[in-house]
């Protein structure tokens, strides 16, 4: 290439450059004027609010997502505490940054499922070859033995956005490590199993039975049912029976000797640990001895 | 005489399944002997439950009322038998799942077996001397309900009402659920208990006319009926209308839209068009209470199917198990493989055989897998291939292919804008679908769900 050949292309060349120069220039002027005149105001509130939630858009809240229920509580402080999964954690942070009082504290709530019992445990009376979800089964009368257990096809399963629930040989069973408490599961339950409990210790008790049943039948349908027999209210004060099921009162529970006794006596083992570091559930040693002759 | 029904005997839609009813259709109603334990369940159909009036340990006499309640969409129960109040505990209910009952342990020295008596109805009953709110009164007390399969409770559907009178009463004998005969037989053995009950339910109603639609396929029964009208008195406004034999004819809304031509609004019920149905149990049960004065702890039972040893036509006491009701029939042979409250259209496969006999449970089916299918059996679904059978033969013109589809995926709100709710859960489509698509099931399902949702919805 020539000297001339290239003061000959850059002859051709500059008016297109000077074209684009000018072009370029008269649209970012467009541009910036138009940023300035047609800013939006973002409250930054509203911004801070969903850098602290926890951004997983569970929809615990009622709301759409996390972007969604920033906005809400930023314009009506009453809805805070509504993020299952952050928690007072969570509801703390967002009334610092909207400059209110600290939210009543509580703890982050997480799910319990009120049955223990696999399907070995249980009694069947046919063989069910319906539609294969919890709903379908459920209108069913006898699907089961037990109304009110657990029936294993999963729902809660197929709700849950975590991957923390799983069905272990025809039990859902909560993964407390991935939980993060969204109620997703609580919802889809059709027999109303799953409690959305205060978890203020790392591992809960609970009584894992919702049977209302008498104890006679309760043992008829399942291993490990609840058979209403008042020991556990003996033991501990935590512990109320009512409709055939003893109850734990979750919001004083703390682990003491009694509560200790409760669940090491309770004669179904139905009184178990739920948490993230629980231990699995006491198993029937050898053949129950009868306590009276 | 007023003018003939308008309507052209069938409606669109519906299918025809083999009837099966050659097997109990010449069995003559038998009376059932005795049972050792009744169970009256507390709630029993569609209304408020009833509190239990009896205690553990109380003496009860047949015919005495163990469970009532104060609402008004509500039947009170009264026991069958004497005997004595053994517990009140939880009993499997077909649909209800478990519900309370009063255990009766039966007192078996005093106990005859209730016989039907249809010679109290021939003859001798003045309906004059009897008013309509009498009637219903009695109604009420009796504890009737529908008894073909919702139980919705008498008194509250005869109650006049202002703003729709009644026009029409449509009495529903078509039976069109294959293998149930027991309104059939029924018409056969006792039409003046059945006349009885439909004159004094007209009256109780105040409705000007009556038509009893029976499905063209029972000819000695349209005959019979036919007879007993004209030698019977008071029976000018009462018709017959023989209507075309297809299923799901004894839905109340198809059976509208054959005789008379006229179609109940989507979501309505037919009282707003001024028309009652009533099922001829319910009219026979309606003569039962007023004439004979007797509540309704008794109804007629259908145990049939190819699992039953001998099918037949039972008149059993009101709480007794299934299990023990089958013992009647000879019990189940070794083919079968599903037993069925109802029909099996719409019955409800059941598992717990301690279930016991309500006022709404009108059969007990066995079947066999054969009947069932083997497909079917398996439950091997496979992918719909669009042949729009269900469009078809679906008798509310719904899409239940698409419904399906919408509730298999949590869709509900695209499965309202297809009508899930008018869905009558006939089980036709489930029938014809050559995929074997529980349709029917996943449209239940949608409405559980729908159900479901929309109780959580204000929190």
């Amino acid at each position: 290439m020539t000297v001339a050949d290239i003061i000959q292309l850059w002859n051709s060349a500059w008016p297109a450059g000077v074209t684009m120069l000018t072009l370029g220039s008269a649209f970012a002027i467009v541009l910036l004027i138009a940023s300035e005149k047609l800013k939006v105001e973002i409250d930054p509130k509203i911004e801070q609010i969903h850098e602290a939630l926890p951004q997983i858009d569970c929809g615990a809240c009622g709301f759409a997502g996390c972007g969604s229920y920033a906005k809400a509580v930023a314009a009506d402080p009453e809805l805070i505490g509504k993020c299952a999964p952050g928690g007072a954690e969570t509801s703390d942070k967002i009334a610092e940054i909207l400059s209110l009082q600290a939210s009543a504290g509580g703890h982050p709530q997480k799910p319990i499922i009120h049955c223990r019992a696999h399907t070995a445990d249980r009694t069947y009376y046919a063989r069910y070859g319906g539609i294969e979800t919890c709903t379908a089964a459920n209108a069913l009368a006898n699907v089961q033995a037990c109304k009110f257990g657990c029936l294993g096809y999963g729902d809660c399963v197929d709700a849950c956005k975590f991957d923390a629930l799983h069905n272990i040989d025809g039990l859902a069973t909560v993964d407390y490590e991935k939980c993060t408490g969204c109620t997703a599961c609580a919802k889809a339950c059709p027999r109303n199993l799953i409690e959305m409990v205060p978890f203020s210790h790392e591992n809960m008790m609970t009584v894992a039975c919702s049977s209302k049943e008498n104890g006679k039948t309760t043992r008829q349908m399942c291993k490990v049912g609840c058979i209403a027999c008042s020991l556990c209210t003996k033991k501990s004060e935590l512990f109320t029976m009512a409709d055939n099921i003893a109850k734990m009162d979750y919001e004083k529970f703390q682990p003491s000797d009694q509560t200790e006794e409760a669940y090491t006596k309770c004669p179904t083992c139905v009184i178990v640990y739920r948490g993230k570091s629980a231990p699995a559930p006491r198993q029937k040693e050898k053949k129950p001895a009868p306590a009276k002759a | 005489m007023t003018a003939n029904a308008k309507g052209q005997f069938t409606f669109p839609g519906g299918v025809h399944p083999p009837d099966s009813k050659t097997l109990t259709e010449d069995s003559p109603i038998q009376i059932a002997p005795v049972p050792k334990q009744v169970a009256i369940m507390l709630s029993q159909h569609i209304g408020a439950p009833c509190s239990p009036t009896v205690q553990k340990g109380d003496e009860v006499q047949a015919g005495q009322v163990v469970g009532n309640a104060d609402a008004f969409v509500c039947a009170p129960v009264h026991s069958p038998v004497n005997g004595k109040v053994k517990e009140i505990a939880l009993r499997s209910h077909v649909v209800l799942g478990r519900v309370q009952a009063v255990i009766i342990d039966v007192d078996l020295e005093n106990n005859p077996p209730k016989k039907i008596n249809p010679e109290k109805y021939t003859n001798g009953f003045d309906f004059d001397a009897i008013s309509p709110l009498q009637i219903r009164d009695t109604v009420r007390n009796a504890g009737l309900v529908g008894m073909g399969g919702a139980g919705f409770p008498t008194r509250v559907k005869l109650e006049p009402n202002e703003q729709s009178p009644k026009k029409i009463m449509i009495v529903n004998a078509c039976e069109c659920e294959p293998y149930i005969t027991c309104d059939y037989r029924m018409m056969l053995e006792n039409p003046e208990q059945i006349i009885a009950g439909v004159k004094l339910a007209k009256k109780a109603s105040e409705s000007p006319r009556v038509i009893i639609a029976i499905e063209d396929n029972k000819p000695k029964a349209i005959q019979m009926m036919a007879r007993k009208l004209r030698e019977l008195h008071g029976t000018e406004n009462i018709e017959i209308a023989a209507v075309k034999t297809k299923y799901p004819q004894g839905g109340e809304r198809q059976l509208i839209t054959s005789v008379l031509n006229q179609y109940v609004p989507t979501g309505g019920i037919p009282p707003m068009i001024g028309i009652l149905v009533l099922n001829t149990a319910t009219t026979a049960a309606i003569a039962e209470a007023v004439i004979a004065d007797w509540p309704l702890t008794h109804r007629v039972v259908t145990i049939s199917g190819e699992g039953v040893s001998n099918p037949g036509n039972y008149y059993c006491s009101i709480g007794t198990s299934i299990a023990e009701v089958l013992e009647f029939a000879g019990g189940t042979n070794s083919e079968a493989v599903r037993i069925i409250s109802g029909g099996p259209m719409m019955g409800i496969a059941i598992a717990d055989l301690d279930t016991p006999i309500t006022k709404t449970s009108g059969a007990i089916t066995v079947l066999t897998k054969q009947q069932i299918g083997k497909a079917k059996f398996a439950n091997q679904q496979t992918p719909c291939i669009r042949c729009g059978r269900c469009l078809e033969i679906c008798p509310e013109q719904l899409n239940p292919t698409k419904i399906a589809h919408a509730v298999k995926h949590e869709l509900l709100d695209t499965a309202q804008t297809y009508f899930m709710t008018a869905c009558i859960e006939c089980g036709c489509c489930s029938y014809v679908c050559p995929a074997n698509i529980e349709l029917t099931g996943y449209i239940k399902t949608g409405k559980i769900l729908l159900a479901r949702q929309k109780k959580k919805m204000p929190q």
